[in-house]
């Protein structure tokens, strides 16, 4: 039986291709711990590494999930969540890690799924760099970032049991998981900075080449040291506009949803005689 | 070039049959026109051509549709792009760009279409719809008539041998509705396109049709040559209502050919003296009171100097082209806009110190989209909240409602209802305050006759109570039916101000179609003439 197109969805061979990029992405932010980086040839080349070879694999993915079954209706779903989410970026801008966007991003993967909760965070993070002019090296770990923090939002249980997570446990539910995002995505923000931040001078400083118990110790204090200005607002704020948001915004996506009707049945049949036998 | 053999469709969600084994052949150059009530699945015939029902929205389908030899079972609706032109219920929704040209190109860009060839097909249709002059003007700017002409034009630009119209001239004026129409007429005329059309205001576009497709709503359907359909259909425009009420044995559909089989008729009532029907002229007009107002957005005065007094228990119409300053005066009355200069009152206050329950127990306002009124989730609620609002026993304005439209569901969500029964809900809403003055913008957009019906005499009713009422509209029809008195606003001034009678018999473009045909008698709708001949006989 045929269906109008779906939305997107992760199938076996695009989850081959998650995994994979996950692994590389995972390689460029954890670097630090597992490289001897002394010679400046072998440092170069994890630059180059994270400005070439993260986009390409997000290019692939991407590629991968959105092709064939899509059209007009669940691209058009996704570029104006992107852009919404996007243009929410910046509007907390210059106070200190209150970026409104993670609630919608959480929201949308929410009702429309894991795929599409982590193409949402990829595009949204690509064109907020557009808006905030934020392109740099570090773009692409940021988009890879938001691709998670969308996919777990997707990967949520829907149901307890037989029971639907449903109203306030629901809301519930995603506040805790926007703190834990908000963190996590604070703590990957941090790894990816941290060997070039403070220089090597400072007590915190990434040491190349020394153990992992030191560097992790000397992250991990770091991190603490800069999640206390940014992560925790933004955690706050994130399970604030959750908590807020949440019954309004769920109700207006999930009635999109319905009415989008994906994958709903197409069925031809010969005559009205057919019809009769639904 | 269309056509739809044993065609039954039935969505997904529902288990209502939306069309029963439907058969038609629309051959090339046929303008047919399809009519129906809201709801009965006008829309969903005019989306069936184009593949879009049932391969964007699901469902099942039985029979065939082929659209110039290909079966839209085969192709995507992408894949018809080429054969047939779409252009939705509000233009504005289906821009993409921001100006008129790029407008026009942008269709043939996703088409792949060659440079030169799109330059040559944007003048091309630049000139058959007279869009040169608006080129590089942006289409936000542009008027409603123009909007739609450049929808038009840009579903014409990719050369399809089908247009599909759905309701193109409901937000027009008449003049900018006859203007749009003219056109379509002269393309099937000039290059054979193949039209369909749905449209709720039939006595705009009943003398093109070549033929009617009539949805009755219950699965049935009529197919035939207007003069056949109109004999017996439950809907009718003015002009066919006339006909029938006079008993005459053909039903004319144009003013030329039904003043011509009338001319006997009018003759005879021409000898008998006519009192003509004079509506009483409240003693004071102070309930609203407008005092050499202006208003302008930037540059552009919207408003200038206007002065006007409205009293209790008056229905008056606003009428005039669009954009002439119409929504501007009622949404300054509402206490919406600040004026620049001049003054006021509602009920002897200024409409912008109104606030609270003061405020909606004493101007109600109904917008143009009415959904922007309703927050609710669903039907239920958004009552609810109006009961609650306004302090008056649960379950009133639901109550109101279901006088206004009955058989709505508590349970659906506002934005799902019917462009009618989203108009009633608000409606009820802001009535379960009884507020003393009720502002309506253009509310007939999308109505079909029942519910036009429904709104003009819930709406006297009201009137009757003792509050008053502003409609701004473009529908002369309504204005016949219901207002006691027009006023005419053009470039932001009051071109005429008087009862009714006067102000649409003496502009013949406003005029409606019984007054055009029984002119120069001062009669507007079916019901005077009736009423008249049944006094003199």
């Amino acid at each position: 039986m045929n269906t109008t197109a779906g939305i997107y969805s992760f199938r076996a061979r695009s989850l081959v291709v998650l995994v994979l990029a996950s692994i590389a992405s995972a390689y460029c932010f954890l670097w630090p711990f597992f490289l001897n980086a002394h010679s400046p040839a072998h440092h170069l080349n994890n630059q180059i590494f994270s400005i070439v070879g993260v986009p390409i694999a997000l290019a692939v993915l991407i590629v991968d999930i959105s092709n064939k079954r899509l059209d007009a209706k669940s691209v058009a779903l996704l570029g104006v969540l992107a852009a919404l989410t996007a243009a929410l970026r910046p509007m907390g801008a210059g106070a200190v890690g209150i970026e409104p966007m993670w609630f919608i991003l959480i929201l949308s993967a929410r009702v429309f799924g894991p795929a599409f909760g982590f193409i949402l965070g990829l595009l949204a993070m690509f064109v907020s760099a557009f808006i905030t002019g934020g392109f740099g090296p570090w773009l692409a770990y940021q988009m890879f970032a938001a691709g998670w923090v969308g996919l777990g939002a997707g990967l949520l249980p829907q149901r307890i049991g037989k029971r639907e997570i449903r109203g306030r446990l629901e809301v519930a539910l995603l506040a805790i998981y926007g703190v834990f995002a908000a963190l996590l995505f604070g703590l990957l923000m941090d790894l990816q900075f941290w060997p070039w931040a403070l220089g090597s001078q400072t007590q915190l400083s990434y040491v190349p080449g020394a153990s992992v118990a030191t560097n992790a110790h000397r992250f991990i204090i770091y991190h603490f040291a800069s999640s206390m200005a940014w992560d925790v607002p933004r955690a706050f704020v994130t399970s604030m506009l959750t908590v807020i948001t949440a019954p309004a915004v769920l109700f207006a996506m999930r009635r999109t949803k319905r009415r989008a009707s994906f994958q709903t049945p197409i069925e031809f049949k010969a005559s009205k005689a057919a019809l009769s036998n639904v | 070039m269309i056509i739809f053999s044993g065609v039954s469709l039935i969505y997904p969600t529902s288990t209502k049959t939306i069309l029963e084994d439907l058969s038609f052949t629309v051959s090339e150059g046929e303008l047919v026109l399809v009519m129906g009530s809201t709801g009965s699945g006008k829309s969903s015939l005019l989306r069936l051509i184009n593949g879009l029902v049932p391969h964007h929205t699901g469902g099942i389908l039985a029979g065939d549709i082929s659209v110039n030899g290909i079966s839209t079972r085969a192709v995507k609706p992408g894949g018809l792009a080429h054969l047939v032109g779409i252009v939705g219920q509000n233009p504005l929704n289906g821009f993409v760009t921001d100006i008129v040209e790029e407008e026009l190109a942008f269709g043939m860009e996703t088409l792949n279409l060659a440079p030169d060839v799109m330059r040559k097909r944007v003048e091309e249709v630049l000139d058959l719809l007279s869009l040169a002059h608006l080129r590089g003007r942006s289409i936000a700017t542009l008027s409603g008539g123009e909007q739609q002409r450049v929808a038009i034009g840009s579903a014409l630009v990719m050369h399809p041998k089908i247009l599909v119209l759905d309701e193109p001239t409901s937000a027009l004026d008449p003049i900018a509705a006859e203007e749009v129409l003219s056109i379509i007429q002269r393309l099937v005329h000039d290059l054979g396109l193949t039209v369909i059309i749905s449209e709720h205001k039939l006595e705009r576009v009943i003398q093109f049709a070549d033929r009617i497709i009539h949805i009755k709503g219950d699965g049935q359907t009529l197919i035939g040559t207007p003069q056949e359909i109109l004999k017996s259909s439950d809907i009718a425009p003015p002009i066919v209502e006339l006909a029938r009420a006079l008993n005459l044995a053909d039903i004319s559909l144009s003013v030329r050919d039904m003043r011509r089989s009338t001319e006997r008729l009018r003759k005879e009532l021409q000898e008998i003296e006519l009192s003509t029907p004079s509506e009483p002229v409240p003693s004071s007009r102070d309930v609203v009171n407008v005092r050499k107002v202006s208003l302008s957005y930037g540059a552009s005065p919207a408003l200038r100097e206007i002065s006007l007094g409205i009293g209790s228990g008056e229905i008056v119409a606003i009428m005039g082209r669009n954009g002439a300053g119409k929504s501007s005066l009622l949404r300054a009355i509402a206490g919406i806009l600040k004026v620049n200069q001049g003054a006021i009152s509602v009920c002897g206050v200024n409409p912008l110190n109104l606030h609270g329950n003061e405020r909606t127990r004493t101007i109600g306002f109904i917008p143009q989209e009415p959904s922007d009124l309703l927050y609710g989730q669903s039907v239920a609620a958004e009552c609810q909240a109006a009961d609650k609002d306004n302090k008056i026993a649960e379950g009133e304005t639901f109550a109101l409602l279901q006088r206004l439209v009955p058989g709505i569901s508590g349970k659906t969500h506002p934005r799902d209802l019917s462009e009618g029964q989203r108009l009633a809900l608000a409606l009820s809403v802001v009535l379960s305050a009884k507020p003393k003055v009720l502002i309506l913008d253009e509310p007939t957009r999308g109505l079909d006759y029942a519910a036009k019906n429904s709104l003009s005499s819930s709406l006297s009713e009201y009137a009757a109570s003792g509050c008053t009422i502003m409609v701004a509209t473009h529908d002369v029809e309504l204005v016949a039916e219901l207002a006691t008195r027009t006023i005419f606003i053009a470039d932001g001034d009051v071109v005429a101000d008087g009862s009714t009678v006067d102000v649409l018999l003496s502009s013949p473009a406003f005029a409606p179609q019984v007054a055009k045909i029984m002119s120069p008698a001062p009669w507007l709708t079916v019901k005077d003439v009736v009423e008249a001949i049944f006094t003199t006989r």
